[in-house]
This record gives C-alpha cells, structure tokens and sequence, in this order.
C-alpha cells in the first residue's frame, strides 16, 4: 500500500522519452550496421576476439543512453501528445531493424 | 579414457540461450500478461500494491536477463564461435563458423541468422530497459493509464518477437555447428 500512498500524479513525458530514447537507439544500432557494411564507417572493436560487433554495439548503446538523456531532461516534467512520439518511435524501430536485415545490405 | 559431457563452451551456450534467454523470454511474456490483464481501482488496497511490485519485479528482471544474455552472447561464446581455423585444417566442427560456411547449404546460417543475431538482441535490450523504467518510474499509472499502458505494451510485445525470433535462429546455428 505504502507505494501506492507515496505515488505522485505523473506526467507523461518520462515515458515518452524512454519510449523514443528506445527507438533512437534502435535506429543508432541499424546505422552503424549499415554504416560498416557499406564500408563508409566501421567502429572500432572494442573486443578483438569478438570483432567489430563490439564496437557497433557499444556506439548504438552510447547513441541511445544519449538520446535518452537529453530527451529525458527535455520532456520529464511535461505532459506531451504520444501520437507523434508513437509514430516517430515505431518508424525508427522498423527502420533500425530493416538496416540490420541481412539481405538488405546487398541494396547498397 | 574419460569423455567431457560439457565442455566450458557448451556450458555457456546454455547459460546464454537456455537459462538466460529462456529466462528472459518467459519473464518478458509474463510481464505483457501482467500489463495487459492486471487492472487497478482508483482507490487501490495492498493487494494492489503486491501485484504492482510484482510487475516491476518482472520488467526488471526481464532487462536485467537479456542484458545478461547479450552481453555474454556477443563476449563470450561469439569469440569461439568466430574462430578462425588453421590453414589446410579439414574438421572444422570446433570452428562453427567455418564449419558452416563450408557448405552452401549451411551459409545462410551465418550470413542471416547469426549477422541477423549479431544485432537484434540488443535492440530488444534497449526497448525492456525502456519497459522497466517506465514501469518503475510509473508503478501502478502502467496498470491505470491507458497512454502509459500502450507504452509498455508496444515495448514489451515487440521486445518478446525480436527475442523469439533471435533465439529459434540462435538453434537453427547451434544445431548444425554447435560449440564443443
């Protein structure tokens, strides 16, 4: 019961971050695919054993603790319209995934 | 002489596809049934309060499980499985890689399923980290709020097909080149 006393009324706009921060990241993690299979930009291994799959993962997840933040400290005190964010969250989704999708490297 | 049932390898291949990500898997499920089916009174009583603790509970462990299984996937059992074998070697079965892309039958193995498992899993990471801290953050608005529910809905159901799908992949590779 105790958590439920103590809850606040809250805005949405730490959701809305979260939820975008996750697509940005989604995104950061398909660029940095498709940035090294193209051969324009290939981070550095972070773990040579492992390749240069540590570095692409590493940067995404830097890129999305980033985006995050920033979002976070914007929005968290602000009750914002989802409809867009929504939007916005699932297209970066769909395109970070459809960047990682093996078959589609061969396109560019 | 004596026969290892399980070498160090294997053992972690099943830590990271069986126990982890099993258990990612199962939690991520429970925490969208939860979600979806929980529902909280405006003027909630304790028991309201243990089901809300346990649905954070839930999306907690649920992160903390596919952090967990991508991190030891891509450090430890990537770099064996990534190998490269001697020169003029002919068994490769303790180079699954090679192993695979030996055969053009198998390739694909490697050039969609494990390029494909390379990355996915971490953007599922990203989005049940997103899913936990909203349900922290929020606590019982997940089960009340409509806005705030559909959130971790799409985060959590999109997180669990990504998972899935990285894991059917994941025994497709393990079982033509497993790591011995």
């Amino acid at each position: 019961m105790a958590i439920l006393e103590v809850e606040r009324a809250r805005v949405n706009g730490a959701a809305l971050a979260a939820y975008l921060g996750a697509g940005i990241g989604a995104f950061a993690m398909g660029l940095f695919v498709i940035l090294n299979e193209t051969g324009v930009f290939a981070a550095p291994a972070l773990y040579g054993p492992a390749g240069g799959v540590t570095g692409r993962t590493a940067f995404a997840v830097v890129a999305w603790l980033i985006a995050w933040g920033v979002l976070h400290r914007r929005w968290k005190d602000q009750e914002l319209a989802a409809g867009r964010v929504h939007a916005a969250t699932i297209g970066l989704i769909l395109l970070g995934l459809v960047l990682t999708f093996p078959p589609v490297w061969a396109l560019f | 002489m004596e026969t290892m049932l399980f070498t160090p390898d294997s053992l972690w291949t099943m830590v990271h596809g069986i126990g982890l990500g099993g258990g990612a898997m199962l939690g991520l499920f429970a925490a969208l049934f939860a979600v979806r089916t929980l529902t909280v009174d405006a003027e909630p009583g304790p028991s309201a309060a243990a089901q809300v603790r346990s649905m954070g509970w839930l999306l907690v462990g649920s992160a903390l499980l596919l952090w967990a299984t991508v991190i030891i996937g891509t450090y430890v059992i990537f770099p064996p499985y990534r190998a490269t074998p001697p020169e003029g070697l002919t068994d490769l079965s303790q180079y699954p890689r090679a192993l695979i892309r030996s055969n053009p039958g198998t390739a694909w193995l490697h050039t969609y399923a494990m390029e494909t498992k390379e990355h996915v899993p971490w953007i599922a990471a990203m989005l049940a980290t997103a899913g936990a801290f909203i349900g922290l953050r929020y606590r019982s608005a997940v089960l009340r709020d409509p806005q705030v529910r559909n959130i971790v809905t799409a985060l959590l159901a999109t997180c669990f097909v990504l998972v899935a799908y990285a894991a059917i992949l994941g025994v497709f590779v393990n079982k033509v080149a497993p790591l011995d």
